[in-house]
């Protein structure tokens, strides 16, 4: 395999992971506070719609990104009052959520850009070139060479396993999550803190969004997160609900993606459905290896 | 005698009340109704936003009650096409291919309704196929793609491998082959119509394997072809609607359909009661299939290599070209 083909990959892999692994930092966030986000996809949709949106009528990319980050804000108060505060079935909220975040973004980018779509496009975000670390081989160009969102998607990795492992609110958000009762009697604010870790969630998501529309293909289309939340909640489970087990996970899943694609160009002789189920099966295959000690929390969902 | 009640007179006055409201009206003429199932969003300035057009165009010229819903598995299919007759559309349209199953099994129960698949074959008393022969256009994009193309690779990302994708892309393969016979198409597919991202990737990959000229069938996700055109600066090929203004630095040429015009035909017919059940091929010879170059890259292409399509366009419209496709 040649360098250039190889670095073509590390670039491919890396872009197609760094949505889901936005999405599923913050769900581990939720979740070791005790709460599934279902609705994680409507929060990438979402993010990816408003991102769009205001960068397309401001002009600026970063005006988009901090939309994302209200819209995520507010859209996860809205579903922390429900779950949290009105004790709501999480699942039912975070299903209603996705279908509202289909049907909202639809409806809202009809109305803004006509409905039959005039395509749009924005100029993608600038790509910032780290010195020296871009010139190194294969990964240069895929990890050094990249948008301000991807640096920060990578920086929060560390961050979200320093926060929970070593930090007051990661032990609150921990507490939350294990024995919400326990932590109550602790002096714990178990609705604030899990309120919080839904928020962050919401915006994680949005960000993962955000990156998807402005850094990734410059554009939105009605449902282009196509999926990505769902395959996020399942990472955070191969990965063990740890950060960098997530990182590994998310990286895997989106190399699997970009390799099938370039099995399909290379047109060998097989179907190419074999090559669209790999990231797939790759996934599941995992999930049934690893099976066990998913670390999950005590009161998940509870 | 007991006095009636207040309630009870004024029940009474409530009821002759509302036999004045109700008042038999005259039967006001049965309207004219027209549905659309499309299988993705409509706003992908392709094929679901060209029926869309088609439908807006019905009630405009027809004055027409039209509806549309997006849907996606087979079993929304069906349940479209029931929901639909149910309420009294006299025409259903059921936008591609993989409607054709839904649209059969359906139609007996509802024999006032037509469906319309806008591919396929499946024809029966109420069901009948428009089949839009873009194959026409595909194939002269490919025979540009191996007059100009330096690596004599092109890549093809499809939405689905559903007959009428893959027969576009076969047309293309043929016009390219015509052109130069070690042509080589490389074809991938997204698995999804919506995707843009993964469809970008597919591009990114075939470009790296040396396509020089890009082709999709992957409606909105297709923008993600386009996208990966900018990105390596290669040239690339819109499908269904004009979409050379989507990226105006990369995309030469677009295989477009008038399916708006198509749609008022059909809806004439259904109307004035002459419709007729058979598959109906449109192709460039009907105005319906067009190839629009785009006028901002028009100079790229070769004096000569212009005059073999002018040609060869001409050869489709006389009749003296049939273009491959595949048969379903």
């Amino acid at each position: 395999m040649s360098i250039d083909l190889a670095s073509a990959m590390a670039v491919a892999a890396i872009a197609m992971a760094i949505p889901l692994l936005y999405a599923a930092l913050g769900e581990l966030l939720s979740e070791k506070a005790g709460i599934i986000n279902i609705g994680l996809e409507g929060f990438i949709l979402l993010g990816a719609f408003t991102s769009f949106a205001v960068a397309h009528s401001s002009g600026s990319n970063l005006a988009g990104v901090g939309a994302a980050i209200i819209v995520g804000v507010v859209v996860a108060a809205g579903f922390a009052f429900l779950v949290v505060r009105c004790a709501a079935n999480q699942i039912v909220v975070g299903t209603a959520l996705n279908l509202f975040a289909v049907g909202a973004t639809g409806v809202l980018y009809r109305a803004m850009f006509g409905v039959t779509g005039s395509v749009l496009t924005v100029e993608g975000s600038p790509l910032l070139r780290i010195p020296l670390l871009a010139d190194l081989p294969v990964v240069g160009e895929a990890l050094f060479h990249r948008t301000l969102l991807l640096y920060v998607c990578f920086a929060l990795v560390p961050a979200c396993a320093f926060l929970l492992a070593r930090t007051r609110v990661g032990l609150e958000i921990r507490m939350a999550g294990e024995n919400p009762r326990a932590a109550a009697a602790q002096g714990v604010d178990v609705a604030r803190v899990r309120a919080l870790a839904l928020v962050a969630c919401g915006v994680l998501g949005a960000l993962g969004g955000a990156y998807l529309a402005l850094d990734y293909t410059h554009t939105f289309v009605e449902g282009m997160s196509a999926g990505r939340g769902f395959i996020a909640l399942a990472i955070v489970i191969v990965g063990r609900r740890w950060a960098s087990g997530i990182l590994i996970a998310s990286l895997l899943f989106g190399g699997v993606t970009a390799l099938q694609f370039h099995f399909q160009a290379l047109a060998f002789d097989v179907p190419f459905q074999f090559f669209l189920v790999l990231p797939y099966a790759a996934t599941l295959l995992l999930l049934a290896i690893s099976a066990g000690d998913t670390n999950a929390p005590a009161s998940l969902g509870k | 005698m007991r006095r009636p009640s207040v309630l009870a007179v004024l029940a009474v006055l409530y009821v002759l009340a509302g036999c004045t409201g109700d008042a038999p009206q005259p039967d006001p003429a049965p309207t004219f109704k027209v549905a659309l199932l499309s299988p993705g969003p409509v706003s992908d300035a392709g094929w679901n936003a060209l029926a869309y057009e088609g439908l807006l165009a019905i009630r405009d010229q027809l004055g027409a009650e039209v509806s549309q819903v997006e849907t996606k598995t087979p079993a929304e299919f069906e349940e479209g096409f029931r929901d639909y007759a149910r309420r009294g559309f006299s025409l259903v349209f059921g936008h591609g291919f993989e409607f054709q199953d839904a649209a059969a099994t359906v139609a007996p129960d509802f024999p006032d309704t037509i469906f319309i698949t806008t591919s396929g074959n499946t024809v029966r008393n109420n069901v009948a196929p428009l089949r839009f022969m873009l194959e026409e256009a595909t194939y002269l994009a490919g025979m540009i793609a191996a007059s100009m193309s330096k690596t004599g690779i092109a890549g093809a990302v499809g939405g689905m491998a559903i007959p009428s994708v893959e027969s576009t892309l076969l047309a293309f393969e043929a016009g390219a082959v015509a052109v130069r016979s070690d042509f080589k198409l490389i074809k991938s597919y997204v698995g999804n119509w919506e995707d843009v991202g993964a469809a970008k990737e597919a591009a990114m990959a075939q470009i790296q394997q040396g396509a020089d000229f890009l082709i999709h069938n992957a409606d909105a996700a297709g923008l993600g072809v386009f996208q990966a055109a900018q990105t390596r600066q290669v040239l690339a090929f819109g499908t269904n609607k004009d979409q050379n203004q989507v990226a105006p630095d990369v995309v030469l040429a677009s295989a477009v359909i008038d399916i708006p015009a198509a749609f008022v035909e059909v809806a004439r017919e259904v109307k004035e009661k002459k419709f007729t059940a058979k598959v109906t091929k449109l192709g460039i010879a009907d105005g319906v299939i067009g190839f629009v170059v785009n006028p901002a890259l028009r100079d790229r292409i070769p004096a000569d290599v212009m005059k073999r399509i002018d040609e060869t366009r001409e050869a489709i419209v006389a009749g003296r070209l049939t273009v491959p496709s595949s048969e379903f």
